[in-house]
Formats: C-alpha cells, structure tokens, sequence
C-alpha cells in the first residue's frame, strides 16, 4: 500500500497496534499512529479509532488492507460516513456478497451454477442434518458471514456432523461475529479457481486473468499461479465472463476477486466474492504487469479504468509461495519465535513481499503469513524452476516455517506437471520419506550439527571450528 | 571426544580428537569449515563439494543444508551413556502440552475426572481457529494447570493424566 501510495505521490499513514511497534510498515509510513493493545479486537477491528485516526491525520481515503475490517461494510460506512473515500466496493455490496448465501442467490440469478446445498443460513443442527441428507454426504460446512476459511469444516458422514457443526459455529461467530452457518455439497478433486476484477464508477468492469489457488491446507492458501495450469482458453473465457456478469449484477465496484470450483470435466461452480484486495493478487499484477493497488485508490477517487478489457495484456506464468510461520512438518500448526538470520531471493523475475527483519518477534496474535516468494517466468516450466531456486536461496531461521513444504511441491512430479486439486496438500503431505542427504552433505551436516551444539554449551564454537579448519588446511597442502 | 550424530533417519558418528582432526564414521574428513553467522550459519567445503548449513531451530535442532530442511542431533557419547542410565519412564503418565501458543477457550474436565480415549479436554483458540485437544488414552485427570480464557504459550503444561484400565 504504501510503494502504491509513494508511486502516485499521496503521503501514506499507518496504524499499528502495540505489537507492532516496531513493524516495518510504520517505519516506512510518513506518519504513524497507535491505535491499542494487541488484540485485534481494541485496535485493528475497533473502527471508532481507525476513523478517528483517519479524520485527525488529514486522510482524503482508507485502504482496508487485506484482513481484518477489509470485508467489513460497516467500516466502509464509518469511512464514507467521516467523509472519506473507502478503497473498496460500496458498504452495500460488500453487505451483499458477504452474506454467503445471498451471493449463491445473486450468482443463480445471473445464469452461474452455484453447488447445490442450504439456500439460506441453517437454522440449526436439525436443518442441517436434513440439508446434508439431501444433497448427500460428504458435505462442506461453512460460514454464512465470511470466508478465508474461518468456520468451514468438510463433514464426511453424518455422524461426524455434530462435532462439525460445534467446533464450526463457534470459529464463525469469533471471526465474523455470527455462528450462521451453511452447508454445500463436497465436490471431491475440484480445483480452487478465481478470477480477478476491478470495475469503476463509470460502469466498466474487467476481468484481469484466473489464478489457481488449490494447494490449500485447512482451507487456506499455499501455493497460487496464473495462469491455471489446467485452465485453457474455452474455460478462462468463460469463467471471466461468468466471473463479470456476478459483478455486475451486484453493482460491484474497485478489485474483487470472483472464487468458483472447477471439476475435472472443466464444469465450474461459483462459490463466493471477495470484496477486497486479496493476499495473492501479486500473481495477477506479474502477469499484467499492472498495480492493482494503485489501480484501487485510482478507481477509488473516482477515475476512469485507463485500459477496456480487450487491451488487457497477459503474458507468461506467475507463481507465489505464502510463506508463513507454521512447522509444515507437524501438520502447519502455528509456530512462534523471533527471526535469527534472513535470506530473501532475489534475481530477475523474482518478487518478495514481506516485512521481516532479523531480530523481528513474529507476533502470534494475526495471521501467520510471514512472506510471499513470487516469480515470474515466460512460460510456467521457467517460473517453476525459478521458483525451485527462489526457495533454494531462501534462509528464514528461528522459527519453524512452511517452506520445507514449498520446497517439497515445486519438486513434486504431480505439481510441476500442474496436475492437482485441493485435496493435493493432504495427499502429498508430509511425504512418506523424509528428505535423505548423502555424501559430503550428509558429512558436513554431521559436522555442524556438532558445532552447533556445542554452541549451546559454555564452550563456543569457535574453537573447533578453528582447529578442524588449520587441520583441513594443513590436509589440503599436502 | 565422540558423537552420536542423527541427521534425518541416519546416524554418524563424529570424533574430534585432540588435534581437532574430526573423523566421520571413522574416516579423517579434510573439510574446511568457515562460521559465516556466529552460531547460526556456516560453510564447508569438502573434496570441492560445497554446503551452505543454517541452524533453523535449535530445540528440537533442525538444520537446512543446501535448502534441504532436516532434523538434527549431536549427543555426546558420555552424556548419552548417563542419559541411559537414568532414564525413566513413568508408563501410563501423560503430560498434555499447548501444540502452539493460543488463548484457553474451553476446558471441558476437572481434577479427578475419568476421561475416555479422544474425549475432548480443551478447546484451543490460536489463529482464530479452533483446536479441540484430546485425550491420548482413557485416564484420570490428576493435575489441571489451566483455566478457560487463559492465554497459553506454545508447549504450556495443561493437564497430568494417568491411564487407568
């Protein structure tokens, strides 16, 4: 937001709760100011303050960023209300598309095949149970107030329904403020594929390319690329269009993203909006080589979309890696800890967003991403193999991360020939063999795991090291 | 002084004696090693092969050689002998840790309690998602160090249960 913002010359003012004194982007920010305590609830989510902050600095508008109120139309309003330009889609859209099932009723209406399932929020277990006994098992629970994953569980026979719908109701009433729930058939081996939007006030609406975002872990993101690799141009054309009628019936303004479920007879279902920004719409700008950003506070103050949808250019393959501070081998549980040591990627055709610094505590309270690794190559082998060395090149020390899975997929015969679905993480992960090392890896690494664990005593390492290093020397002069 | 190295699934043994000549599996290894972050990151070359090592974690150790992410240990030989020794394990004692740092939503059993296998005893709020932790065998609850609504670091003792027939 704020490299958008110095690009178009505005000033960019940041917020930042007491864990994130020292964070980057208020550092980087022309002004910064407190907003509260850690959690969420007293300072990222409290709109009184944001508004107060946004008003008292002099602001003419407020990007919601990408979590927290990002999809909230009561924010929006706030914003709108204290006479503020809100970078996203107008309060009642967002209300709209975010009640999950008036979305699956606007999608309908507009000729998109949504999957069958509730109609309308269940009214209770009961419901639910019969819904599910309808459409038959297995059965996705989800979350009528929000997506991101948040209060969906997948629910593979009735008797697992209860504990389901239990642990669901209670994760959707803390992060959307509503137990509400609904539930869709499952469609086993779909892929996960969204389509990329921004629309003006002038009623132009353009579609920017798909991206598969399938290699998901409890229904978050990993991995996401554009363009689909199982995505030809019939399919893209279609889900495009599909993705612009939605939008347009909706009154959909600024950057949004359109998600549906394809199966493997290239048949697409609709499944929700996002009315904001999303964490992998980097892939999309690499691809067109455009700023969605920008373009976002651009549409915001009122402008013209500069470009009609046939002078949309893509060209090549992106991929990013989210790469978060979760151990990947003990099934992505959040890990804590501080950065020790950094080593990001850089090279050409490689893009890192992050705002890490070695010595950097990882707050355990938000959301775990810690960086996104992403490449551009001229065809999707090239960003592969780039994305291969990205990950290669990249050391984040102190605390467990996923990029030992990172690692793993971009190797995988089944990924690198784009041949997966959203049930890829749990087929693939953790590998029956853990990796092997041999040779001169395997003795060097033997080497230092001694060294490093005589650091942990009062002896140092040096010493050794030196004394292994005269020998070795003295060897090789032989 | 001797090692008994673990690296992934392989072990090796390492000596240093006191030259500082390293042997690896009895053979002298001539590797020139260089510290390229204090404690953290180093380099050895061996035979003109080259590795780049970083220490990930250190407990439980976890290295990353040539980007390759694997588990580590290094156990002294006289402290892995004492360590046999003494070693003892209380069958049937369950200590039941946080998996990750999160805030206490529920606690569903009390001191005392008789428990079945993967009935649930704590629901685990981290990362806005919900993390229900469960009994590892049936048991009777003997200790509790937790309260709903309390916020716990990674690896926090919450409960001592003792299996019961």
């Amino acid at each position: 937001m704020i490299r958008a913002c110095r690009d178009l010359g505005m000033a960019a003012v940041a917020v930042y709760s007491d864990a994130d004194r020292g964070a980057l982007h208020v550092r980087l920010a022309d002004e910064a100011y407190a907003i509260g305590p850690a959690a969420p609830r007293e300072s990222y989510l409290a709109i009184d303050k944001l508004v107060a902050v946004a008003t008292r600095a002099g602001c003419d508008s407020v990007h919601p960023g990408y979590g927290f109120l990002s999809e909230n139309a009561d924010f929006a309003t706030a914003v709108r209300k204290a006479g503020l330009a809100f970078v996203g889609p107008p309060a009642e859209v967002q209300r709209l598309l975010g009640e999950k099932t008036r979305a699956r009723h606007l999608a309908a209406e507009a000729g998109i095949p949504v999957v069958d399932g509730a109609a309308d929020p269940l009214k209770g277990i009961d419901e639910a149970r019969a819904v599910a006994a309808r459409v038959g098992y297995p059965v996705m629970l989800k979350a009528a107030g929000g997506g991101g994953g948040k209060g969906m569980r997948s629910v593979r026979t009735a008797e697992e329904l209860d504990a389901a719908w239990r642990v669901a109701t209670g994760e959707a009433a803390s992060a959307f403020g509503t137990p509400a729930l609904f539930l869709e058939r499952l469609i086993e081996g779909a892929r996960h594929i969204e389509v990329q939007l921004i629309a003006d006030d002038h009623g132009n609406i353009v579609w920017l390319g798909e991206r598969d975002c399938s290699v998901q872990r409890r229904h978050q993101k990993l991995i996401e690329e554009s363009p689909g690799p199982s995505v030809d141009d019939d399919l893209r054309a279609r889900l495009g269009d599909a993705a612009v009628r939605i939008a347009r019936k909706a009154g959909y303004r600024n950057a949004g993203t359109v998600e549906f479920l394809v199966n493997d007879e290239g048949q697409f279902f609709f499944l929700e909006v996002n009315t904001r920004l999303q964490v992998e719409h980097p892939v999309t700008e690499l691809v067109t080589s455009l700023d969605l950003v920008a373009l976002q506070f651009r549409v915001a103050a009122g402008e013209r979309l500069p470009f009609a949808q046939d002078e949309v250019r893509r060209s090549g393959a992106a991929i990013e890696l989210r790469i978060t501070g979760e151990d990947a081998r003990a099934g992505f549980v959040p890990a804590s800890g501080s950065i020790a040591l950094l080593r990001l990627p850089s090279g050409p055709g490689v893009r890192v967003d992050h705002a890490l610094f070695e010595g950097m505590r990882v707050p355990t309270e938000y959301d775990p991403l810690l960086a996104k690794i992403v490449v551009w190559g001229t065809d999707r082998a090239t960003a592969v193999a780039r994305a291969r060395g990205a990950v290669r090149e990249t050391v984040i020390a102190g605390l467990p991360t996923s990029l030992s899975f990172h690692a793993y997929a971009l190797a995988d015969a089944d990924f690198v020939a784009g041949r997966y679905d959203t049930g890829f993480v749990a087929s693939h992960w953790p590998p029956a063999e853990p990796p092997d090392l041999e040779g001169t890896a395997l003795t060097s690494a033997a080497l230092v795991a001694v060294l490093a664990s005589r650091g942990r005593s009062a002896h140092g390492t040096n010493g050794v090291a030196t004394a292994w290093q005269r020998t070795a020397r003295e060897d090789a002069l032989r | 002084m001797r090692y008994e190295v673990r690296i992934a699934d392989r072990v090796v043994r390492v000596d240093l004696d006191a030259a500082g000549r390293a042997l690896v599996d009895g053979e002298a290894v001539p590797a020139l090693i260089e510290e390229i972050v204090r404690g953290r990151q180093w380099h050895v070359g061996l035979a003109g092969s080259t590795h780049e090592i970083t220490l990930l974690t250190r407990e439980p150790m976890r290295l990353l050689v040539d980007g390759v992410e694997v588990d580590a240990s290094a156990v002294d030989e006289r402290a892995l002998a004492a360590s046999r020794g003494t070693r003892q394990h209380a069958t049937g004692r369950h200590e039941l840790r946080a998996p990750m740092p999160g805030l206490l939503r529920t606690v569903h059993v009390k001191e005392g309690d008789i428990v079945e296998r993967d009935a649930p005893l704590f629901t685990l709020e981290a990362m806005k998602m919900e993390n229900e932790l469960r009994a590892p065998a049936r048991a009777r609850v003997t200790r509790l160090d937790a309260q709903a609504g309390a916020k716990v670091e990674g690896g926090a003792l919450l409960a001592v249960l003792a299996e019961v027939e």
